[in-house]
């Protein structure tokens, strides 16, 4: 109780050095932070390199899941949003059935890209956090609101070693259809087009070189696809499947999981594209 | 006494917290306050104490506070206690805006005050905020306007119109029969000082007018055209007053 | 690789800023506003590490208007300077400093003058007639002591802060996705 005291007994000139945030904020929102212990040790970012880099320490212990492509667009249509399956850890391929769309409540998602783990915990606690907001103020969170949630709770880790990249995705009425993207480093930009993961330098080429606003939902889905299964054909830490998405004002719809072995060959043979794959290998005699 | 008011968090055995209805006490006995929506705008009126002769009126602080933007608030009672709130409101709009981008709806600043002053009624050591207060404003891209109360202990709700402090019944039940619906700007400014000065009879001197319209910033009326108000107003209620009278002297150009 | 670039005239600030947002190896995003408005007639343009930047100048912001609201008057560009250094060096001596580099570009209605301050994560502080951070400074800088005179015209500015723009534009090995450049005078800021 005497905590409780101290707390409302600052005099008002004090209080104003704190206003950071989290602390404010928290007022309302008490017990929205869950407690992670952390190591006893002065650098986390540092021990949690030294044992899981397996680019610089092929022999370290824990691997953690990396490698991915995913993308989300803007459009006349709202939102398209594309992902692959595949986890590696180093060079072994960890699965090739991965959900690396993250479904919020029936209006939000979010990406996956970098740690699995962090971005399905961080992101499931976001989906709590958007729902207190839709009770306490009876209307739904802007995507706006919730994406500076998530940037300020990462921010607070920072330098601790957590690794994201993200896209919250949504539409509001006010906002229309939104697109954040938001990293480990505190990085929340709005935009109409990102691209994440190891991947995406090969999403992009495809994405913005067919990329119009005026995109049919059809044609956007399509396009979506098709990026992704170029970076699942160049990228080696990505594969497996793509998830398609569409984020409308009615929320969103899930269009489907794409076999990436499957759709490459369909693909090829429709458009005649992928030139450097043979199609005949049958040898010369 | 029945030794139930000492601590603050101590019921009586008939479920009282004397100390928070005491606060209710010292809030009646604060200028009156009034707050009076319309269509497109929101007024706050209130009793301003009659200066002593040497004091400065131009810095003595007023009793209507700007909490952001599009939020300002009235309040009746402890002037003290009142920066405290009005402060920890202020730091809470700030703070909102940081955190969510968007700056802080009317309701939600409500709330919060009245979380605060909830707070001051269930922990020890510490004494009720000894005010309610009335927050008026627009929320952000909306052109709906807000009024809602405050109370010691931590009450809130919404209103079309209301009083708070020193005579409040006489000024609402005023507000309860001369109140309609969609009024327009003139109207609207035109029935605050009207219900004030039920209780105020000294006329534009006392009186503070804050005028909220959505997207505009804050608009304090001046001394000169709230005296042009209580001027017609004077003049209306004279006018029916002879009517209502027409034996008594003069009589009436009917 | 950011550009953040300002000048002072006789009676404006001109503050460019580059519209590129980079992560690693791509451009995210060619909008990009590296600036906050702090007080009705100062801004902060800023650059440094992702996260610390926008976390501190929305951080700086929030308290700059807190002290507008609680005291009905706008702090000056050279108070907020002081505040901004001020934090900036309780940062440096925190566990983790933010890293960020500044300028302050402001008018002072009182005093009617421009003013232009440049500061860095050090809490370095220094008030100029134009200053630069970061590579844009290398190019700039010889160019503005060359061409940059006391009491110029806005218009003058804007020809020399357009000289400082095709330099980097020649020069620069990166794209920086444009310069957005905003002004700072009596009327407060807008954008060009």
């Amino acid at each position: 109780m005497d905590a409780i005291v101290a707390r409302y007994s600052r005099t008002a000139g004090v209080e104003h050095d704190d206003l950071r945030g989290e602390e404010q904020y928290d007022c309302s929102a008490p017990s929205s932070l869950p407690l992670l212990s952390l190591p006893p040790i002065s650098q986390p970012a540092a021990f949690l390199r030294a044992h899981t880099d397996d680019a610089s320490n092929p022999d370290c212990k824990i691997k953690i899941a990396h490698g991915t492509t995913t993308l989300a667009f803007r459009f006349q249509g709202g939102i398209v949003v594309a992902v692959d399956s595949r986890a590696t850890a180093g060079s072994w391929i960890a699965s090739q059935t991965v959900k690396k769309v993250i479904e919020i409540n029936p209006f939000l998602l979010g990406t996956m890209a970098g740690g699995a783990a962090d971005c399905q915990f961080w992101e499931t606690w976001l989906g709590i956090q958007c729902r207190l907001h839709e009770l306490r103020e009876k209307s739904r969170i802007s995507v706006a609101a919730a994406s500076k949630i998530l940037s300020n709770l990462v921010y607070s880790y920072k330098g601790m070693g957590l690794s994201m990249g993200t896209m919250i995705c949504g539409y509001t009425k006010l906002e229309g259809p939104a697109i954040y993207y938001v990293d480990s480093d505190g990085t929340r930009l709005k935009g109409d087009l990102f691209c994440v993961g190891s991947g995406q330098t090969f999403a992009y080429g495809v994405l913005d070189s067919a990329y119009k606003w005026d995109l049919s939902v059809e044609e956007a889905l399509a396009l979506g696809k098709r990026s992704i299964l170029a970076a699942t054909h160049r990228d080696a830490f990505s594969g497996g499947s793509v998830n398609l998405y569409h984020v409308k004002e009615s929320g969103w719809t899930y269009y489907g999981n794409h076999n990436v072995g499957e759709l490459f060959w369909k693909t090829k043979a429709e458009e005649q594209s992928f030139e450097n794959v043979p199609t005949d290998f049958t040898v010369d005699a | 006494m029945s030794g139930y008011d000492r601590a603050l968090s101590v019921f009586s055995p008939d479920g009282h917290v004397f100390q928070v209805e005491y606060a209710l006490e010292a809030v009646k006995r604060g200028t009156c306050a009034v707050g009076v929506k319309g269509s497109t705008i929101v007024v706050l009126g209130c009793e301003k104490r009659t200066a002593m002769k040497l004091q400065d009126t131009r810095i003595t602080p007023s009793k209507i506070a700007l909490i952001d933007h599009h939020v300002c608030l009235a309040f009746a009672g402890l002037n003290a206690d009142a920066r405290v709130l009005v402060d920890k409101a202020r730091v809470e709009a700030q703070s909102h805006r940081l955190t969510v981008e968007d700056p802080v709806t009317i309701e939600y600043l409500t709330k919060y005050i009245a979380g605060v002053q909830q707070r001051y009624t269930q922990s020890g050591g510490v004494r009720p905020f000894g005010i309610s207060t009335l927050v008026i404003g627009f929320d952000p891209n909306d052109d709906t306007p807000r009024l809602y109360q405050t109370e010691p202990s931590g009450i809130y709700s919404a209103w079309k119109a209301n009083a708070i402090g020193r005579s409040s019944k006489t000024v609402r039940e005023f507000l309860e029969r001369n109140y309609k619906e969609d009024m327009d700007r003139e109207e609207t400014i035109r029935l605050a000082i009207k219900s004030l000065l039920e209780v105020v009879q000294t006329g534009a001197r006392n009186i503070e007018i804050a005028i909220m319209a959505p997207g505009k910033p804050i608009e304090m009326l001046g001394f000169d055209s709230i005296e042009q108000y209580v001027k017609d107003i004077e003049t209306e209620k004279e006018a029916e007053a002879a009517k209502k009278k027409p034996r008594g002297g003069q009589a009436t150009s009917n | 690789m950011d550009v953040i670039l300002g000048l002072t005239t006789k009676d404006a600030v001109i503050v460019a800023t580059s519209m590129a947002a980079v992560r690693g190896v791509s451009i995210l995003k060619s909008d990009d506003d590296k600036t906050r408005v702090v007080a009705p007639h100062t801004l902060v343009a800023y650059t440094g590490e992702p996260g610390d930047t926008v976390q501190f100048a929305e951080y700086v912001q929030a308290n700059i208007q807190l002290h507008g609201m609680r005291n009905e008057t706008e702090l000056s560009p050279p108070a907020i300077t002081s505040f901004v250094r001020s934090e900036l060096a309780k940062s440096l001596r925190s566990r983790k400093p933010y890293q960020v580099n500044i300028l302050i570009a402001g008018y002072d209605t009182a005093t009617e003058k421009p003013y232009l301050y440049w500061v860095d994560y050090l809490a370095s502080s220094a008030q100029l007639p134009y200053a630069a951070h970061g590579y844009a400074a290398y190019y700039t800088l010889s160019l503005l002591d060359r061409w940059h005179k006391k009491d110029l015209s806005l218009d003058e500015g804007m020809k020399i802060m357009e000289m400082c723009v095709a330099e980097l534009r020649t020069r620069l090995p990166i794209d920086f996705k444009g310069i957005q450049v905003k002004i700072i005078d009596r009327d407060g800021v807008r954008m060009v």
